[in-house]
C-alpha cells in the first residue's frame, strides 16, 4: 500500500488551456450543460485523477476503476443541466457520483472493497497512510494538493480505531452494524467512534468547508 | 427519540452508514427538522472531502479519450440546441425556471403533507394491529354484555397475555355533556376500573384499553359516571356481562 503511494508516478496534468485559465469548475459545468464537450475534457483534466484514485480505492481493479470513472463522468455530462451549486462543489458532486458507482459495482460483483480487506488484515500501520507531502508532486494544482494534504493529515490525527470506522464506511460502503460485525466490536462503540471522528474531521477540515460552520 | 438522539444520526447518515430502516426513519425526521438538515449538510461536506484521502493513482491516458467518446454519443439532458435565437432561449429558460421553482415548491409541500399523513396512518394502523392481535390472541376471553333495560349491548374481549381489552359497543347513545361511560371488571365482587369511553353519535365504539396484569374477574359491567370517571361506580351498571373464559 504505502509503496504504491510514495512511488506513484505523477504525470503532469495535460496542458489544456482551460486548466490553466482558472475558469471555475462551475463555469465548466455550465458550458457542459450547453453541450460543449471541451468543457468536459477540461473537467476531466482537473478531477479525473481524483475520481480514478477514489474509484480504484473502492473497486481495486484498474479496469473496473476505469469503467466507474467513465460512467461517473458520463453521468456528470448528462446531468450537467441539473447541477445545483447550492448543494456543494463540482468536485464533491463528482466524488459522490464516483463513490456511489464504485460501491454499486463492488456490490454487484459481490466483492469486498479494499477498505474492508485492509480492516480484515488489521494492518497495524492503519488505513490512511499519509500520501506524502505536496512537494512530491510535479503537479500544478497546488490548491488541490493542499486540500489533499489537509485531509490526509486530518485523518492521520484520528485515533486508529476512529480512522478505521470512517474508512470502512466511506471506502467500504459498510453500514454501522456491518462495521461492528467486521471489526467484532459492539455497535454502540462503532457509533460513538464514527460520531467523534466526524466531529474531529469537521474541526480540522474547517478551512476547506464553505457553509458548514455550526 | 429525543432531538439530541436524532442529531446523532447525522454523521452516519452523511457517510451513508445507516441501515435501510434507520435511514428511512431519519429521512422522515429530516423533512421536519431544520437543525438536523443543517447538520447533515455540514457533515456531508466533510464526507465528500474524504475522497481526497484515496491513495494517489494515475489513470491510463486512454481513459480521457473514453470519457469524451462516451459523452459525444449523448447530449446533456435539456441542453440547449445551438443556433436558436439567444433571447428566445433566455426567455424559455426563465419560464422554465419559474415553472420548475413553482413545481418544486408545490412538490415539496406535497411531500411534507404526505410524510405527515403517512405518519398518522402508521399510528392508526398500529392501533388497529394491536386491537386485532388482542381479538385473535389464543387466550382471549369474551363477555357479551346485555342491556339490563333496552337496546344497547356490548362485547368485551380481553387477552391476559397482551394485557389488553377490546370493547365493542352497539346502540348506546353518547354520554351527556359532563358525563362518561366507564367499563368495570368485577373481581370477587369488587369493581376494578378498566377505562372510560364514549360512543360516537351513531351509538357505536370499538376501542382497546389496558387490562391490569393478573386481574381475574367474573363479570364486566358498564356504568355512566361524571366526566373523568370514578374510582368506584356511582350507579348500578346498565350493561352487565358474565365472563366466558377461553379454553
Amino acid at each position: 500500500m504505502r509503496k504504491n503511494r510514495t512511488d506513484a508516478n505523477f504525470e503532469a496534468v495535460p496542458d489544456d488551456q482551460q486548466v490553466k485559465a482558472g475558469v471555475p469548475d462551475r463555469a465548466l459545468v455550465e458550458r457542459m450543460a450547453a453541450g460543449e464537450e471541451r468543457a468536459l475534457g477540461a473537467l476531466y483534466d482537473r478531477h479525473g485523477r481524483m475520481a480514478y484514485a477514489l474509484a480504484l480505492a473502492i473497486v481495486r481493479e484498474g479496469a473496473d476503476a476505469e469503467e466507474v470513472v467513465a460512467d461517473a463522468f458520463g453521468q456528470v455530462w448528462r446531468s450537467a443541466t441539473q447541477y445545483d451549486a447550492g448543494r456543494g462543489s463540482v468536485a464533491g458532486w463528482l466524488a459522490t457520483i464516483t463513490r456511489t458507482r464504485a460501491l454499486d459495482l463492488v456490490r454487484a460483483r459481490g466483492r469486498r472493497t479494499r477498505a474492508v480487506e485492509r480492516a480484515a488484515q488489521a494492518d497495524p500501520d492503519g488505513l490512511a497512510t499519509p500520501l506524502g507531502t505536496p512537494a512530491d508532486r510535479a503537479d500544478r494544482q497546488i490548491e488541490r494538493h493542499e486540500a489533499q494534504h489537509l485531509v490526509t493529515r486530518s485523518l492521520a490525527e484520528l485515533t486508529e480505531p476512529q480512522r478505521r470506522v470512517i474508512e470502512l464506511a466511506y471506502f467500504g460502503g459498510l453500514s454501522q452494524s456491518e462495521i461492528a460485525a467486521e471489526l467484532q466490536e459492539p455497535l454502540g462503540t462503532v457509533k460513538t467512534r464514527m460520531r467523534a471522528a466526524m466531529e474531529k474531521l469537521r474541526g480540522s477540515l474547517a478551512p476547506l468547508l464553505v457553509g458548514g460552520s455550526s | 427519540m429525543t432531538d439530541h438522539q436524532w442529531t446523532e444520526l447525522a454523521a452516519p447518515y452523511a457517510l451513508g452508514a445507516l441501515d435501510r430502516e434507520e435511514r428511512a426513519r431519519f429521512e422522515t425526521h429530516l423533512a421536519d427538522c431544520a437543525v438536523c438538515r443543517a447538520e447533515v449538510r455540514s457533515l456531508r461536506e466533510v464526507a465528500v472531502l474524504l475522497a481526497e484521502s484515496a491513495p494517489a493513482a494515475t489513470p491510463p491516458a486512454a481513459l480521457r479519450e473514453r470519457v469524451l467518446r462516451e459523452a459525444s454519443r449523448v447530449r446533456p439532458i435539456g441542453a440547449r440546441r445551438p443556433g436558436r435565437a439567444p433571447w428566445l432561449a433566455a426567455a424559455a429558460c426563465l419560464l422554465l425556471a419559474l415553472g420548475l421553482g413553482y413545481a418544486y415548491l408545490r412538490e415539496r409541500a406535497e411531500q411534507e403533507r404526505t410524510v405527515r399523513s403517512l405518519a398518522a396512518s402508521r399510528d392508526t394502523i398500529a392501533a388497529r394491529d394491536s386491537l386485532v392481535a388482542t381479538l385473535l390472541s389464543p387466550d382471549a376471553g369474551t363477555a357479551a354484555l346485555a342491556a339490563t333495560g333496552q337496546a344497547p349491548s356490548a362485547r368485551v374481549t380481553w387477552s391476559p397475555s397482551r394485557h389488553r381489552v377490546v370493547m365493542a359497543v352497539f346502540r348506546l347513545p353518547p354520554a351527556p355533556v359532563g358525563r362518561t361511560y366507564q367499563l368495570w371488571a368485577i373481581a370477587k365482587g369488587k369493581p376494578v376500573s378498566i377505562g372510560i369511553f364514549n360512543t360516537s353519535p351513531d351509538g357505536r365504539l370499538v376501542a382497546e384499553m389496558p387490562l391490569p396484569v393478573d386481574l381475574k374477574f367474573e363479570l364486566t359491567a358498564v356504568t355512566e359516571e361524571p366526566a373523568g370517571g370514578s374510582p368506584q361506580p356511582t350507579m348500578q351498571p346498565f350493561l352487565v356481562g358474565k365472563v366466558s373464559p377461553a379454553d
